[in-house]
């Protein structure tokens, strides 16, 4: 086996049986990005199977449409030499695959035994038969020798307890292939290795396995092949002994460097504006400092639960717990609520737009100047005109593309509705802009407008604080990058240092 | 203007109208009217002895028109309310409160002038009904609780007050009021516009109050995304006590005017208004689920309630069946209205692919 330029892995013996799952030349389109791209390549029966990539390779649609949760637009995937096309989690799982995965679907409210048995509830006549339930879901549970209180209420247990549940759910209802997305991302340490033994005696008893997952450590302790995903295309399937970590991270980043032109935006840096000293949150990160110049743009790498977006919550005022000392403009500061934080000039460009960035049911253009309509007024009636001015200016310096500043959010494009909530803190003049993942979801068109957009405030003299997970990105924008793992600061490299490869082994935490 | 131009504004004006959100509304008026125009049938005016339509009278039209006022007030409130995702239960109980209350204390005061009598009573009842409005908006934001328990539990309350404090008598109101609300501005003697004409003032400054002014603007998107606002900036608690406030505002003057209109007040008053008053805000058209709604919606919602009831009546059904009819009516109305918009936003959706 050898690297493809597309995923043109040849395969030996496709319909073999000893080949768990294949995929053949599977592609995915999601509104806006080409998720998957012609993704073929084989698992064995047996294996513990890594699949590896950025943030956004794609591999976590892989596994979701392996196991019914999404469909794919094209190609084809064989299970134990058999089609298979689930276009529902349950029919995936009657044939045989189930998922671990973060967003854990359970009802709270019902014991860890109602949920085992939810989907055929032990009944005599209409009247639920409750010894007969427990006595199913203890035995479900002691199938994966987990020990656990099937008359709790699920909503009780730590996300690890979860997980075991989940997987028992799946192994008792007779998954041979389980697809495993970041499992151990909400874990802790202990969870974790609870977890890794589980999956051991799993794999004793003949269940493949799909781990989804950047973390090293993980994939060299489990895994037996791994699959390196990159912009949604199969890069490599190879067995773990011929690979190092160097070796997959080169696999993971490999893109080419020159089709980012690392600008020097030309901006001397001027005043501190923006310092944070000794941040720390229940919500995820500790002891956080840092400080961003006038005309600095400062990147913030990490993988997904870092605590990247939960310290930006807290400078922009979301984060009630949040203790450690802000200074903005050499004024140290309190901020208890988005609207201080917007009053000292500061904005956020969210990570979740259609949850946190945009009102999806307003016009493109009340999402422009929501932050700012007060200003807009006179004795509190909008004056439409000046309104529609500012909407006119923004739309077009920021290329938005809708029919009319009144067409709905919900309508425009994920690029055209980054750049409403890009405009919505333009239009706000602030001095402070933390922008978290700008360009997540985003065509490569507007993706590189945004790009221009960012080196253009930079020079004008507002301090960026960029959190991204793409890496040329930050290589690309960042005046220096500081790189977070696990809550805290491990890093910061000064962009004439900074290379793809020292950022990986940075975040990941490999030598 | 030439005949040409005329009918050129015309279309123009049709056009336009056929692109809004109450489009399909004033059809099902129009259809409505149309069907009345046909098939009410006529009678002989025994004072003139001349043909009169069974509907298209003025008194007819008027009756209707001011049966719907009172609610269609509340209903421009309840809209507000239902746009930024809330809901408020206890309006019609707001609206005894501020009644009786002002009816005893025009008792108790008793003023000379019927000057003073009309804006005693104004403040009375817009006041009582911010103060119930207030309190329900603090008792939502500063509790956490759904604005369904918390209105269904003032609803009880207030009506309780209004039970208590009136003993249960209903009280009449100085007859200066009733001049007022019966004014007929040197029309036939019998016609009573004032109500009317409240309304279409309310479903005015309503409208401008919603689609003009800033705050308005923030209950859209308070409704419309929450989340969001609050990381635009936006003073959540603060709009939603002021959406309540505005309920309970519209409950008040509405009460003033059924007391002025009607001669007296009780606590028994607009008993079940707050269904009328939901139900006239969601078939104009309101979404539950918050961010969408008109106040020139709710008000035709309200008309059309009316309308069906009146057709009713005139067209001489059996009128047992007017609960049934009006129950499925809502429900059609609401289907029809979200089988619309799932097609408008197909079709946003299908442009943005395209593009």
């Amino acid at each position: 086996m050898r690297e493809g330029s597309a995923g043109t892995l040849v395969p030996a013996n496709a319909d073999m049986p000893d080949v768990a799952v294949a995929f053949r030349g599977i592609t995915k389109r999601f509104p806006g990005v080409l998720a998957l791209e012609d993704v073929s390549f084989e698992i064995a029966a047996g294996s513990m199977h890594a699949l590896c990539g950025e943030n956004g390779a794609g591999k976590s649609t892989l596994g979701k449409i392996l196991a019914g949760v999404h469909t794919a637009d094209a190609g084809e995937v064989r299970l134990f030499g058999q089609p298979f096309a689930a276009t529902r989690p349950e029919h995936a799982l009657a044939a045989g695959v189930g998922m671990v995965h973060q967003e854990l679907a359970f009802c709270e409210n019902l014991s860890v035994a109602e949920n085992l048995c939810l989907r055929a509830l032990p009944a005599t006549g209409p009247f639920l038969s409750r010894a007969a339930m427990y006595r199913e879901a203890e035995s479900l549970l002691a199938a994966i020798d987990a020990r656990l209180d099937v008359r709790r209420r699920v909503g009780e247990l730590t996300i690890g307890q979860q997980q075991m549940l989940q997987i028992a759910a799946a192994v008792g209802h007779g998954a041979r292939v389980i697809v495993f997305d970041e499992p151990t991302s909400s874990l802790s340490q202990h969870e974790a290795e609870k977890l890794y033994e589980l999956m051991a005696r799993l794999r004793e008893r003949g269940v493949t396995g799909i781990y989804v997952s950047h973390r090293m450590e993980e994939i060299f302790r489990l895994c037996d092949t791994v699959t390196v995903l990159r912009d949604g295309r199969h890069v490599a399937t190879e067995p773990i002994a011929a690979l190092d970590t160097g070796r997959i991270v080169e696999l993971m980043i490999g893109r080419k460097l020159e089709q980012y032109f690392p600008t020097d935006h030309g901006a001397t840096t001027g005043e501190e504006r923006l310092r944070v000293e000794g941040l720390s949150s229940p919500a995820g990160f500790r002891d956080i400092s840092f400080s961003v110049r006038a005309g600095e743009v400062v990147g913030m790498a990490g993988l997904v639960g870092a605590g990247r977006s939960e310290t930006a919550a807290a400078i922009f005022g979301l984060d009630g717990r949040a203790t450690g000392r802000i200074v903005v403009d050499g004024r140290p500061v309190v901020i208890r609520s988005p609207r201080q934080a917007m009053r000292l000039g500061i904005g956020l460009v969210p990570e979740d737009r259609k949850r946190q960035g945009l009102v999806l049911s307003m016009s493109s253009l009340a999402n422009t100047t929501m932050a700012i309509l007060p200003s807009l007024a006179r004795l509190t009636f909008v004056r439409s005109a000046e309104e529609r001015a500012i909407g006119r200016r923004f739309f077009e310096r920021l290329r938005v593309r809708a029919h009319s500043l009144d067409a709905t959010a919900a309508g425009l494009s994920g690029g055209n509705q980054q750049k409403l909530v890009l405009a919505k803190w333009l239009a706000a003049r602030c001095q402070v802009l933390i922008l978290d993942e700008p360009t997540r979801g985003v065509d490569v068109g507007a993706k590189a407008q945004i790009h221009a957009l960012i080196a253009e405030l930079a020079a004008e003299g507002v301090a960026v604080l960029l959190i991204s997970s793409e890496l040329p990105e930050l290589l690309h924008l960042a005046t220096r990058v500081i790189v977070l793992r696990d809550g805290r600061i491990v890093g910061e490299v000064p962009r004439v240092e900074a290379t793809q490869d020292g950022l990986m082994r940075l975040m990941a935490g490999v030598a | 203007m030439t005949l040409r131009k005329v009918a050129r504004t015309g279309m123009s004006i049709l056009k336009r109208a056929i692109g809004t959100q109450q489009a399909g509304l004033v059809f099902v008026i129009v259809l409505l009217g149309v069907l009345l125009a046909l098939t009410a049938g006529s009678h002989l005016d025994p004072r003139t002895g001349q043909s009169v339509h069974n509907f298209y009278n003025l008194h007819t039209l008027l009756q209707t028109a001011t049966d719907a006022s009172f609610f269609a007030i509340m209903a421009v409130g309840a809209t507000v309310v239902i746009i930024s995702g809330g809901i408020d239960l206890s309006v019609g109980s707001i609206y005894a409160l501020a009644g009786v209350t002002t009816a005893m204390v025009l008792r108790s005061v008793a003023p000379d002038s019927a000057v003073t009598v009309v804006l005693l009573a104004t403040t009375v009842s817009l006041g009582i009904g911010l103060i119930c409005g207030v309190l329900n908006g603090v008792m939502v934001t500063g509790l956490g609780v759904h604005p369904f328990i918390i209105t269904l539990g003032t609803m009880w309350v207030v009506r309780g007050i209004a039970f208590v404090s009136s003993h249960a008598e209903s009280i009449l109101v100085p007859s200066s009021l009733t001049a007022v609300a019966k004014a007929s501005f040197g029309m036939a003697s019998s016609v009573y516009p004032v109500p009317l004409l409240v309304m279409l003032a309310v479903m005015a400054i309503g409208s401008v109050y919603l689609t003009r002014t800033v705050m308005g603007r923030h209950v859209f998107a308070v409704g419309g995304n929450p989340e969001a606002s609050r990381f635009s900036g936006l003073r959540l608690n603060r709009i939603t006590i002021g959406v309540f406030a505005i309920s309970g505002l519209t409950a008040g003057l509405a009460a003033l005017l059924g007391a002025a209109f009607y001669g007296s007040a009780s606590c028994a008053d607009a008993t079940g208004y707050e269904l009328y008053v939901i139900a006239a805000a969601v078939v104009g058209g309101a979404s539950l689920s918050g961010g969408r709604g008109s106040a020139v919606s709710a008000t035709l919602g309200a008309l059309l309630i009316v309308l069906i009831r009146q057709s009713i009546r005139t067209m001489r059904f059996d009128q047992n069946y007017e609960w049934i009819i009006i129950g499925c009516a809502i429900i059609l109305a609401v289907v029809l209205d979200q089988a619309s918009s799932r097609a408008a936003l197909r079709r946003l959706s299908a442009d943005a692919v395209r593009r």
